[in-house]
């Protein structure tokens, strides 16, 4: 009974968030005609989700039970974690921000309480991801999850895109949901337990099924890469990206990709991991060799994301490759299998989720004037509309990885976590890709800059709000270009998962 | 050396093989008479009236959405009902905070008019319309 009250103390954030979220409803019935209070008490409710985060200090497991192994839970609350809960709360005060001045969103005003308890399901779905120990708390929270991002996808139903990105986003999630979960029935059948640290425990033992463990590792990849978009199971992105309302394409891209990198490696650092040395160097059991599948996962997905990307001329739809890129060179930190990729991930993550948000920012301010996200619609945009050109080349820079940016620092850490694992070659591919992503990020730059205004050229004055929020964004990128000890410091402070007690 | 579930597999197969012969045995030796009567959908000795491909009101798909959801969950209680002692005010608690969410789903199609059944509008005949059809 009192390991009960524990664990409820230890999940205290996801319970400020399901109160969050059951507030919401019921103000969405009590005012059933003016909507007006319904963003500002999703906002509330973030805040002091996010206030609940940092102050818990604690690290354990919630539900815990004692066996065999020692005391282990399917819950663990760590620094690791708690790193990518703030990440996705920033996000997701971000979202409900962006979402005042969507002209698409503001189209859908009577059904805006549903919008936003459908984004703390997501919410608290990826909370428990991130979290999860246990193969059937990933399952769940990951349906949870992406049940609620389905009808998101296609909320705003405006256009039959919208329908298209919704029915897409749902059939490929059926599949590849489908295939996780027999996966995971594999590793249950395999060890007994569901469990990542009982099933550590017995793959440390080598035993025979070699080729069943191989094909259950690869199924429940195909789960997580999925909701992290690499190949070969990006198809969803563009579709989904460029048909959603833009909003939910921003927070697909940063959120719940974030929510996918966490669970990966968690179920590797935990599962196939024996020890990690002094200089942080993870031992990885011999059974399966994660390394060179995802090696060359993430090498397939940025190059096929940059390739592609080249010929895009939807903004949306450019912007999706370029996030199916950005996972190759994340996936990138999860294959030195050590404690210094991890670090370049965290960091990674904080600056993508800048650079990106900035990005789509300023495509939703443009496209709320233009009704598309056309690249022709930004020629001689940096004649008539300064303040958001110039973001937007920031951004841009940032997103191609160039100093002094802090996309820059991001792609610094990775490359400095390859060469230290002596994979020189990786790291050299990595970096042509980066060459071949600055075509693409350049091109806009020529639209914006060496494109004449016409009388056609649209002039985009953004409200006060929105240049704060521009701003906010923008001086953070130029900042951890050149300061960004902070950042890393935090980063190095977040690098505790949660191992056996 | 067969397994029990080798086993259940052989039956299950012959199974499938049996019926097979014996409708086929069926369609050999039986007499052959098809008459109009016979081949009619069977209505309790009624001439049937109309397509039996009926379009169902979409209402009754919500209904039935609704329902299930509800049942699934009151599904829950059972177990509760049966241990809820066990855990003291704990338990109790856990509960009536599941019933509460539960009632609040309630209140929420209520509110939204998920409860209601679009009656259609009843039109009552016209005279003038009437006399115009007969003219």
């Amino acid at each position: 009974m009192a390991n009960l009250y524990q664990s409820l103390e230890l999940i205290r954030p996801e319970i400020v968030l399901s109160i969050a979220l059951i507030v919401l409803v019921i103000f969405d019935l009590i005012f059933h005609v003016d909507k007006k209070i319904i963003p500002y008490v999703a906002l509330v409710g973030l805040i002091a989700t996010g206030i609940f985060t940092l102050l818990n200090p604690q690290s354990g497991f919630a539900f815990q039970q004692t066996n065999l192994m020692g005391k282990i839970g399917i819950f663990a609350v760590d620094s690791f974690g708690n790193y990518f809960k703030i990440l996705i709360i920033i996000s997701s005060i971000l979202i409900v921000l962006y979402s005042f001045s969507s002209e698409e969103i503001n189209k859908i005003q009577e059904r805006i309480g549903e919008y936003y308890a459908l984004i703390f399901g997501m919410i608290l779905g990826m909370f428990f991801i991130v979290s999860a120990t246990d193969l059937i708390l990933v399952y769940l929270s990951l349906e949870l999850m992406s049940l609620s991002s389905y009808v998101l996808a296609g909320f705003t139903k405006l256009r039959d895109r919208n329908s298209e990105a919704s029915l897409k986003y749902l059939i490929y999630g059926a599949v590849s949901s489908g295939l996780m979960l027999y996966g995971i029935s594999l590793i249950y059948g395999l060890t007994g337990s569901t469990n990542f640290y009982i099933v550590n425990m017995i793959l440390q033992i080598p035993n025979a099924n070699q080729f069943t463990l191989a094909f259950a590792n690869v199924l429940i990849f195909a789960g997580i890469g999925y909701k992290i978009s690499s190949v070969p199971f990006h198809f969803w992105t563009p579709d989904v990206y460029e048909g959603a309302p833009i909003t939910i394409t921003t927070y697909l891209s940063v959120a719940s990709k974030a929510a996918g990198f966490a669970l990966l490696i968690r179920f590797i650092k935990t599962t196939f991991v024996s020890f990690s040395d002094s200089f942080g160097n993870w031992q990885v059991i011999s059974s399966f060799d994660w390394k060179t599948l995802l090696i060359i996962i993430s090498i397939l997905t940025m190059t096929l994301g940059n390739f592609t990307a080249l010929w895009q001329n939807n903004l949306k739809r450019l912007l999706a490759f370029s996030s199916i890129a950005h996972a190759g060179y994340l996936l990138l930190g999860v294959v030195v299998f050590s404690n210094g990729g991890v670090l370049a991930i965290l960091i990674y993550f904080f600056v993508y989720l800048l650079m990106n948000y900035g990005a789509f920012l300023i495509v939703m301010l443009i496209s709320n004037k233009s009704g598309s996200e056309n690249i022709d619609d930004y020629d001689g945009l940096g004649y008539t509309s300064p303040l958001l050109a110039v973001s937007f080349v920031i951004f841009l820079v940032s997103l191609a990885g160039l100093p002094p940016t802090a996309g820059f620092i991001g792609k610094l850490y990775i490359f400095i976590a390859l060469v230290d694992a002596k994979m020189i070659t990786v790291a050299i591919i990595a970096l042509l890709n980066t060459v071949v992503s600055l075509y693409y990020y350049v091109r806009i730059v020529k639209h914006m800059y060496l494109n004449k205004p016409t009388e056609n050229t649209l002039t985009v004055k953004p409200n006060l709000g929105n240049t704060i929020l521009t701003l906010v964004l923008v001086i953070p990128v130029l900042v951890f270009g050149i300061y960004f000890q902070p950042l890393v410091d935090w980063a190095k402070n977040s690098l505790n998962i949660l191992g056996l007690m | 050396m067969l397994t029990e579930f080798g086993k259940i597999f052989i039956f299950i197969i012959l199974a499938i093989i049996f019926v097979i012969i014996t409708l086929f045995i069926n369609k050999l030796i039986r007499p052959n008479r098809p008459t109009v009567e016979k081949q009619k959908v069977y209505e309790c000795g009624e001439n049937p009236e109309g397509s039996p491909w009926v379009k169902f009101n979409i209402r009754f798909y919500v209904v039935a959405l609704i329902f299930l959801i509800f049942d699934v969950e009151v599904v829950l209680l059972f177990p509760w009902a049966l241990v809820y002692k066990d855990f003291g005010v704990f338990g109790f608690v856990a509960g009536i905070i599941f019933l509460l969410v539960l009632g609040l789903g309630m209140a929420y199609e209520w509110r939204k008019g998920d409860l209601e059944w679009a009656r259609p509008t009843p039109k009552p005949p016209k005279l003038d319309e009437l006399l115009k059809k007969e003219s």
